[in-house]
């Protein structure tokens, strides 16, 4: 009789234990399927809205809880440039101008999805702090060392390395407030930022 | 053969468990943060919080380019009512259920940019009660626990955005 119990708990436990892992890569997958690519960016078109599949309901609350509808606000993530990830060790440049929206900023996130701590203590860009040419257009730098003109600090995370779920040592977070028809409408060839590797060390 | 059985059983039950987890998995996330905004601010009052930096962590990916003001609801005891001038720079009003679902919400933007300048006065009730009996702008909770959350610009000039949500309240009705 006490055989069959602990069989069963240990069955039990391992059948939990399994279950937590085919969720965790079940997110990664679905959460790929539910997102649309617009060249590096990435947006889930679903997050924050009730009709959003309970995959995608898990992963938001795990990486954007309390995210607003895309009427609202619509995430663009980077996480990647050509499909390597985005590094400590390297230096990005972002080039822009304005875009369909009431307000734009870009923000960089550690591998804890939290702001990178940094002296500067500059966590974004937007649409009114941006240094910009004389056409109106701008250059972001993203570096861990010191850079002229708009310098976006990253560093490592305030969260142990360990904690890291992705392959990314940090990523980028593009938010348009009340986004125009054409994020709305065809949210993979709206107009967005260009993100390029410059050098790494 | 026995232990067969056994795999196939586990792998079975893995596959249905992981649907009842991910359907879980954003409540109990809710409940945490639930529970642990309710230590700091309590329920149905509103906390301001500052200009998030690299120690902000009452919300996931907060925004350094906005300013945040909670109320942690809880309607068991009767609905409750939120009082917030609209500010001229953007502006919203988002409510949660404690599954994630941002069930209603308010903003300053599109049609409703007639609304800066007003108070938005807006009455909170549990789901089992009738908005009829209330006046002005009702919204139904599914649920008697939830998150509102308040956002404003903090871009430029934060001054008129950060006295709105300075005068702004969440309390029983």
């Amino acid at each position: 009789m006490l055989k069959s119990i602990l069989k069963l708990c240990a069955a039990t436990l391992a059948a939990i234990l399994l279950a937590a892992m085919l969720l965790a890569r079940n997110i990664n997958v679905g959460v790929e399927e539910m997102s649309v690519h617009n060249g590096d960016w990435i947006t889930t078109v679903s997050a924050g809205a009730a009709d959003a599949d309970p995959l995608l309901k898990t992963t938001v609350a795990f990486s954007a809880l309390l995210a607003s509808t895309r009427e609202n606000s619509m995430y663009y993530r980077l996480a990647a440039v050509d499909g390597e990830p985005l590094r400590l060790n390297c230096r990005y440049r972002i080039d822009g101008r304005d875009y369909d929206a009431n307000w734009w900023s870009i923000t960089a996130y550690g591998w804890d999805n939290y702001l990178i701590p940094n002296a500067e203590k500059r966590y974004s860009f937007n649409n009114e702090n941006v240094i910009r040419r004389g056409d109106g257009s701008w250059v972001i730098t993203v570096a861990a060392r010191e850079q002229p003109g708009n310098w976006l600090p990253v560093g490592p995370s305030g969260a142990p390395p360990w904690r890291k779920l992705g392959d990314y040592d940090f990523d980028l977070l593009m938010r348009l407030y009340t986004p125009g028809d054409a994020y709305l409408d065809a949210p993979q060839s709206a107009p967005l930022p260009t993100v390029t590797l410059e050098a790494c060390e | 053969m026995k232990l067969l059985k056994w795999l196939l059983a586990i792998l079975v039950a893995a596959w249905a468990g992981q649907y009842l987890l991910a359907m879980v998995a954003p409540n109990l996330i809710m409940e945490g943060v639930y529970f642990g905004g309710a230590k700091q601010g309590g329920y149905n009052q509103l906390v301001v919080r500052p200009v998030p930096d690299e120690t902000a962590r009452s919300v996931v990916r907060p925004s350094p380019d906005l300013l945040y003001a909670s109320c942690l609801y809880n309607l068991e005891d009767g609905p409750i009512v939120i009082e917030a001038p609209i500010p001229e720079r953007y502006w919203s009003m988002q409510f949660y259920q404690m599954n994630t679902d941002n069930f209603a919400g308010i903003t300053n933007q599109r049609a409703d940019s007639k609304r800066v300048g007003s108070v938005a006065k807006v009455t909170l009730i549990s789901a089992d009660d009738d908005p009829a009996n209330y006046q002005g702008e009702v919204i139904q909770s599914p649920t008697d626990r939830g998150i509102m959350l308040l956002r404003a610009s903090a871009i430029g000039d934060r001054t008129q955005q950060q006295a709105a949500l300075d005068a702004s309240r969440c309390g029983p009705l």
